[in-house]
């Protein structure tokens, strides 16, 4: 298969469907689920998906080390490739890391403005013309409603996408009685799209909260393989 | 010194630049009272340290090569190799961790773990090498000795834990509290040289009993009897905990970490106690050789005196008497008089003088057991030969050797500094294989190459100081290599048949792109049946392919990975020939070689930029401006680590660059990642410039 072969027939499309056309630019979607349940590979296989359509992503990360958050998205790209065929893989991958971009925050607590100054430094002088990018990690409990706003207004400005993840501890129950997940209920206006991502028989199921203006309780015909982490149609 | 083989430890002190190894290495040999003043690295009595034996090194700060030096510290004799912090000096660094048992891995209590250490730590983890840490600098403004034990375990996977908590800090640095020994320890005198201990002070006991809980924490692990008496809160024996600790830092599983800070002399004495206590001795290290007789199998080589001696040639050194080679004995004893045969040419010789080095100080001895590290004179060898006892036939195992990235060409201003440049490449290619050099046959020019611009640099000014070799250079070359990116056949008749002897040959076959590796860039197979081509003109083809593979088309660089595959040909009785043939294939490979789509591929560096954040934006520029790839950055607290891959010929005079865009506060490392595709609009601008030359020699 070739690349845009492959990126057409993505089970991807079928999540921008869903969701009227896709996130577009300007605009906040945040996976949520429970610990270890795959949201990090959902969001790389995204931004993986964005890459090979030529869009430059960048990918924020609070965890330690960069060299974790490379070896998933070269992972899921060796799991694509794999099961779709792709020709000239190694020319398609050494193309396409050259528009993504790791940034990472080391220290607790940073802040959003801090955060924000050092994407936009990275979007003005080091990679131009980010489409998309992916906040891995931020902690919703301790952002604020005033932070989302912030993000949501960065957005607007610099014309990207942004995708978030927002996790909770396991055991925990963590949709209200509308099923949103709890750490979002104050936000609603800035998130134009919502998932969660659960357990079930074997497989992680997506399933879509927020589709721009309404609220739904819809599975996504989507789920997560557990042994190639790869979003796949159910 | 004490024939206790037991007692004797080979270290190294590894480290990123300006951390301060140099003047810990200066301190050590003070309190071993090698040396009975203490002298700054950049010193202002003129002096300079005593470690960096070349005045190069004095002058820019900076070591560059390993000095060995054999020091007394309670009844242990210990030889330290300096190594040199910069990347492009590493196979000076990997040469010196071969000889090693242990390593003092040095960090800095403020910048913590930089790219140089993760460097230095992965060339440990492949040597095997058991290491302590210590976090020098602890004086400064903004040292957090817990943030870089913290590091060590996070960047580098170490298991690390605190052996100390200091007393004071930045510039209330006083001493340290030993963990084990719940004791304060001050450093008395002018130079620190006079050791105190007392109580922990009160407004420390709880920190210090909250890191002792920590350390023992991280020890049970290695110990069941600790955990059980830290069950029952029986009092733990030290000297149990002293030999679970030293078990585990040899088996590479614990990481204890010392503070101090050695320009202040805090701390040096009790991280020297640390080395012998924990670091192993050469018989509890397992080395290997290769048996030459018994197709290279692996042979252990037990640090026994009785058994005919082996031993490593790993650096060597010009001195006024001639050549000073270090080695290391892996086995038996080498004594004065003693014959022993360089494996590598078979070239016998006698042991004349053997020393134990200091620097620049040296002592005679009789005899050197397995295990030491001593230097021999007027050997003529290169450095990474094994000497053996003639019976024997080992080779201690090759060391990995990259490939030179850059070169420069360099010529001597006249006549007396052209014999004196001759003599000093001969001796620095010995010295270091990384440092090459060869005569162009075009331009008739001496070329030499290496691992980076300041490395070529070094030598040159070396050049100068120690040969009084003047020499003018060009500018640095980057060394791009040629490939090809699909297959093709091709058929190719190579005919000259008019008049006098003839020339005959005719050669058909494919060429495809091969999977190169550092040892293998060029296939040839031959599939010819029913003799289309003679048997005797098969190698006639194979070298008229290589001759095609060192000189591609489009800017005349070597060209590399690819696999010729010959399957059919003709030949005349008479006018076929071993040149006809050459020919014919050189021509075959020039044909087809257009056909496959030939590309240029350069020198890709992995660059490291460390600095500000609010000077990130202008980081991120002059990368991005340099057709660099950011791969990531880094943020903690107000500083930031940019990681990058740059083309190497994109770096020139980057350091100026940087300098002039974050105010002089960031600073950056590089070294040679792979080679990568040139980008077209690269590569037509690269092959216009060769045309032009071509056309400016041919006039």
């Amino acid at each position: 298969m070739v690349r845009t072969e492959l990126t057409e027939k993505s089970p991807l499309r079928s999540l921008e469907k869903a969701v009227q056309g896709g996130l577009g630019k300007g605009n906040i979607a945040v996976i949520a689920s429970k610990e270890g349940v795959g949201k990090t590979a959902c969001l790389v296989h995204i931004a993986t998906d964005k890459l090979m359509r030529n869009k430059h992503v960048i990918h924020v990360s609070y965890a330690n080390r960069v060299d974790h958050i490379v070896n998933w998205y070269e992972d899921i790209f060796t799991e694509i490739s794999k099961k779709r065929e792709l020709e000239d893989a190694m020319e398609v991958h050494d193309d396409i890391i050259h528009n993504r971009v790791i940034m990472n925050f080391n220290q607790k607590g940073v802040s959003v403005d801090q955060v924000l100054a050092s994407v936009k430094a990275m979007m003005d002088n080091g990679q131009l013309g980010t489409d998309a990018v992916i906040i891995d990690g931020f902690d919703f409990t301790a952002g604020s409603a005033e932070d989302i706003k912030k993000f949501k207004a960065f957005a607007v400005e610099a014309d990207i996408e942004l995708w978030f993840s927002d996790s909770y501890p396991e055991g925990a129950d963590y949709l209200d009685d509308r099923g949103i997940p709890v750490n979002l209920n104050k936000d609603m206006d800035d998130l134009s799209v919502i998932l969660t991502l659960r357990a079930d028989q074997g497989y992680m199921v997506l399933k879509l909260v927020k589709d721009h203006k309404d609220l739904v309780s819809e599975d996504l015909h989507l789920k997560l393989d557990p042994k190639t982490l790869l979003i796949a149609e159910a | 010194m004490s024939a206790d083989i037991t007692k004797m430890r080979n270290i190294g002190i590894s480290a990123h630049i300006d951390s301060g190894k140099t003047t810990l290495t200066e301190r050590i040999l003070f309190y071993c009272q090698k040396i009975h003043a203490i002298h700054e690295v950049r010193g202002k009595d003129g002096v300079g340290a005593t470690m960096d034996s070349m005045e190069l090194e004095k002058e820019r700060g900076i070591t560059i090569a390993s000095a060995a030096t054999n020091v007394t510290w309670k009844e242990h004799d210990i030889n330290i190799i300096d190594t040199p912090g910069h990347v492009d000096f590493t196979i000076e660094v990997e040469r010196a961790l071969r000889v090693l048992d242990g390593a003092v891995l040095v960090l800095c209590s403020v910048g913590g773990v930089q790219s140089q250490s993760i460097t230095v730590d992965r060339q440990l983890k492949r040597y095997g090498v058991p290491r302590i840490a210590f976090v020098n600098k602890s004086d400064r403004t903004g040292a957090n000795p817990y943030k870089v034990c913290d590091q060590l375990k996070e960047k580098l996977d170490l298991n690390s834990v605190m052996m100390q908590v200091p007393i004071g800090l930045e510039d209330k640095l006083e001493g340290v509290i030993d963990l084990i020994r719940m004791k304060a320890i001050y450093f008395d005198g002018n130079d620190g040289e006079q050791i105190r201990i007392e109580e922990i002070p009160s407004e420390l006991q709880a920190e210090a009993d909250e890191r002792r809980e920590m350390m023992l924490d991280s020890v049970s692990m290695f110990n069941e009897e600790i955990m059980e008496k830290m069950m029952e809160e029986e009092d733990i024996p030290e000297e149990l905990l002293h030999t679970t600790i030293r078990e585990a830092v040899i088996a590479q599983e614990l990481v204890p970490v010392y503070l101090g800070s050695a320009y202040k002399n805090k701390g040096v004495q009790e991280m020297m106690d640390a080395v012998i206590r924990y670091l192993p001795s050469p018989p509890e290290v397992e080395n290997k050789a290769l048996d030459l007789d018994n197709d290279e199998a692996e042979v252990v080589l037990p640090s026994d005196s009785t058994k005919p001696p082996v031993a490593l040639a790993f650096k060597l050194e010009d001195g006024q008497y001639g050549q000073l080679t270090y080695i290391r004995v892996y086995q038996g004893i080498i004594k004065k008089g003693a014959e022993l045969v360089n494996v590598r040419n078979g070239r016998k010789f006698k042991v004349g003088r053997l020393v134990r080095m200091h620097s620049n100080n040296m002592e005679d001895i009789n005899e050197a057991p397995a295990g030491d590290i001593v230097a021999l004179f007027g050997i003529d060898c290169a450095s990474g030969d094994t000497f053996c006892d003639p019976s024997l036939n080992l080779s201690m195992t090759s060391m990995f050797v990259p490939n030179a990235v850059i070169s420069l060409s360099i010529k001597p201003v006249d006549k007396s500094a052209s014999d004196k440049m001759a003599k000093a490449l001969n001796r620095f290619t010995k010295e270091d294989p990384t440092f090459r050099t060869h005569v162009d046959p075009e331009s008739n020019e001496t070329i030499v190459s290496g691992m980076g611009e300041l490395h070529l640099e070094v030598y040159i000014e070396r050049m100068k100081r120690e040969y009084g070799a003047e020499v003018e250079t060009g500018a640095p070359q980057v060394a791009y290599r040629e490939a090809i990116s699909t297959s093709a056949d091709f058929n190719y008749t190579h005919k000259k048949q008019t008049g006098g002897s003839g020339q005959y040959g005719r050669v058909a076959g494919t060429m495809e792109p091969l999977e190169t590796t550092e040892e293998k860039n060029y296939e040839f197979v031959n599939q010819i049946k029913g003799g289309a081509i003679p048997t005797e003109y098969i190698p006639s083809c194979d070298k008229g392919f290589q001759t095609g593979m060192e000189k591609g088309s489009l800017i005349g660089a070597p060209v590399v990975g690819v696999k010729m595959t010959i399957n059919d040909g003709q030949y005349h009785a008479v006018d076929s020939s071993d040149q006809a043939f050459q020919t014919a294939a050189l021509g075959a490979f020039r044909e087809a070689y257009k056909k496959c789509k030939p590309i240029i591929l350069e020198p890709i560096m992995k660059v490291s930029v460390e600095g500000p954040t609010e000077f990130q934006g202008n980081i991120f520029g002059t990368l991005n401006q340099r057709r660099g790839m950011i791969v990531a950055s880094n943020e903690e607290g107000n500083y930031s680590v940019v990681e990058a891959e740059v083309p190497l010929s994109e770096m020139f005079g980057y350091s100026t660059v940087l300098r002039s865009s974050t105010q002089g506060k960031a600073e950056f490392t590089m070294e040679f990642a792979k080679y990568g595709k040139v980008p077209t609009s690269v590569t037509e601008e690269l092959i216009k410039k060769y045309e032009e030359e071509r056309k400016a020699q041919q006039k």
